[in-house]
């Protein structure tokens, strides 16, 4: 028989637990809200809109979109087969390659970035450079340090969704006529399709506030490598806070929207 | 005609091995077998989805073995019917007619007849995720028969519905086999749905083939004890002669006790019941002496939370089930005579 202490002993404790961790998450939302708060009591708005609609941040925007886009759609593309080939395909070494394609989320950009500058230094670097495409402080060189941060972020994304997939629809897709290929393109396709948008979503988002590896490839110039994270470093290091908070701004912005899309895009998804 | 030649295959833990196989054109075939037999992996193998190391497979006299899944023309019929979610029921039906280029202008002719005899007409302009289990067993049936398949592989069709529908959905997929004539193969662990339905079974367990034979023979005629025990372990008793009583009744003598039953018109050659449906009394029921058997206890077994008592009665060694607490109650021993009570309407005759 279960006595009327023990009762009250359990209830209290559940109560205490629920207070903790609602405790927490109420601190961490705070910290996150008084962060933009702040930044929003130490904005002068007429500056804010002044800055945006000047030719250096609406150059970093311009670059920014236009170099996150293109590195969100090569990540993508590649990371498509790539996550296929690791979520369904069995071969010797799987785990090996599926840790190295990991390293670029856990290795600082920066780092990235400094491999990126010594391999340029090499004779096959060296050799691409002077004859394919030149990298290193140039707008190209933008596009490959953020597709070299975020295109594991992309195969990790979309591994996980071809992962969710039950092989059930692919097998009965074969029955119906489809070839492997084709089956891929009819039926794992559109069921992956939700997990593509995220992926998308979360890449270019990433993309968009790379900073470790771009600078240390491209450097910081202004008008040419300026990209918003960079517009950001080069108003701090001219002491133009104003001008720092009007892209960070900016930044938060586009991050709450890419958000707000997940959501809704997540709300939509197919129980597979 | 479906041939599987010495099929076997090794999955992780899980092997098939030396499976041999033939089932006859426009035949229903149920292959039963508990869970983790091996059932779902001979349909799969049929369908094209395992590359085989060893063994064959034949469709009307051509070695399908190296043929992908595209190119066997075979309906399949997952067990949670995998309908595509983001298409709606009459894109799912349609699917594999668009792989095949078929004419758009007679896809409709195609899919509303099918729609109507699996009676899902109304539900074609659904989306899949509304639908009922029942009726996505439907839509996927149409959506594999679409095709127009040679062979049709059901994987336990009916296990995920209620017991209703379950019933319900034997006779239909039995009505649609007539109708359409497709070789049928069908796997199922429930002994009951494999009897209702099937041409002719083949039990499967631990990956090997025990017995292929019509209801009647695998279930009167079990070849081995793993059959005999999938079956439920029933008493079979061979009859010698028989005699009509009138009132629709008939006593059967099968090794030397008597049995009443109904009347069966052809004779009998075969009595079957479950340990289960034997009533063990230590007194003598009340009532004429045909409607009961004496016996002498010669074994006594646990069996899970029952006991399983071996009773010699006439020539026979027949096996009774009783709860562990009525056994304890009725306090019986090695020796010792009992009253069988047997239930009319749960005798299995073999004429």
């Amino acid at each position: 028989m279960i006595s009327t202490s023990h009762v009250v002993r359990r209830v209290s404790g559940e109560r205490a637990f629920r207070a903790a961790t609602l405790s927490a998450l109420a601190l961490l939302s705070l910290f996150f809200t008084g962060i933009v708060v702040s930044l929003a009591a130490y904005t002068d708005w007429d500056t804010l809109f002044s800055t945006l609609v000047s030719r250096e941040i609406l150059f970093a925007i311009k670059l920014s979109v236009v170099t996150a886009t293109i590195t969100t759609l090569l990540s993508v593309t590649i990371a498509i087969p790539v996550a296929y080939a690791i979520s369904q395909t069995e071969f010797p070494g799987k785990s090996i390659v599926d840790t190295i394609l990991d390293l670029p989320i856990v290795i600082s950009p920066i780092a990235l970035g400094a491999a990126l500058l010594v391999f340029f230094n090499t004779p096959i670097g060296a050799g691409i450079e002077n004859n394919v495409l030149r990298f290193v402080f140039e707008v190209p060189g933008i596009v490959l340090a953020q597709f070299t941060v975020v295109s594991a972020l992309a195969v990790r994304l979309l591994k996980s969704t071809f992962d969710s997939i039950d092989p059930r629809y692919e097998q009965v897709g074969r029955t119906l006529g489809c070839s492997k290929l084709r089956v891929f393109f009819r039926v794992t396709f559109p069921l992956a399709r939700n997990g593509l948008i995220t992926s998308g979503i979360l890449t270019w988002a990433r993309a968009l506030g790379e900073f470790g590896a771009t600078v240390t490839l491209v450097g910081a110039t202004e008008m040419k490598t300026e990209t918003l994270p960079i517009a950001i470093f080069l108003s701090l290091a001219g002491a133009d806070i104003e001008k720092a908070v009007a892209v960070i701004f900016i930044l938060i912005t586009i991050a709450a929207v890419a958000l707000i899309t997940l959501r809704k895009i997540s709300g939509k998804a197919y129980p597979i | 005609m479906i041939e599987i030649k010495s099929l076997s295959l090794q999955l992780g833990p899980f092997s098939l091995n030396d499976v041999n196989l033939a089932v006859d054109d426009k035949e229903y075939f149920v292959i039963l077998g508990p869970t983790g037999a091996g059932k779902t992996v001979i349909i799969e193998c049929i369908a094209g989805l395992h590359s085989l190391r060893k063994g064959e497979i034949w469709v009307d006299g051509n070695n399908v073995t190296s043929l992908p899944p595209e190119k066997r023309k075979i309906g399949y019929l997952p067990q949670d019917y995998a309908l595509f979610p983001f298409l709606d029921v009459k894109e799912n039906i349609m699917f594999g007619l668009r792989e095949k280029d078929f004419p758009k202008k007679e896809m409709k002719g195609k899919v509303e007849p099918l729609a109507g005899l699996l009676g899902i007409s109304h539900l074609l302009n659904r989306h899949v995720q509304t639908l009922s289990g029942g009726e996505k067993q439907r839509v996927a049936l149409a959506r594999a028969l679409a095709i127009s398949p040679k062979i049709l592989l059901l994987d336990e069709p009916l296990s995920s519905l209620d017991v209703r529908t379950s019933k319900y959905l034997r006779l239909e997929l039995r009505r649609f086999h007539e109708e359409l004539g497709v070789t049928t193969i069908h796997v199922t662990h429930n002994l009951m749905e494999a009897e209702e339905m099937a041409d002719r079974i083949a039990i499967l367990d631990m990956g090997r083939l025990e017995q292929v034979g019509t209801p009647d023979e695998v279930f009167f005629y079990p070849r081995t004890e793993t059959v005999s025990e999938f079956i439920g372990t029933p008493n079979i008793l061979d009859c010698e002669h028989y005699k009509t009583l009138g009132h629709g009744l008939m006593e059967a003598v099968c090794g030397g006790i008597s049995i009443i039953l109904p009347y069966q018109g052809n004779g009998v050659k075969k009595i079957a019941f479950f340990p289960r449906d034997i009533h063990v009394s230590i007194n003598k029921p009340i009532g004429p002496e045909v409607k009961y058997l004496r016996g002498v206890v010669v074994k006594i077994e646990p069996f899970s939370s029952l006991v399983r008592l071996r009773v010699k009665a006439g020539e026979n060694i027949l096996l009774a089930e009783l709860p562990g607490d009525t056994f304890q109650s009725m306090d019986i021993g090695v020796g010792q005579e009992v009253f069988l009570v047997l239930k009319m309407r749960t005798l299995r005759i073999h004429c």
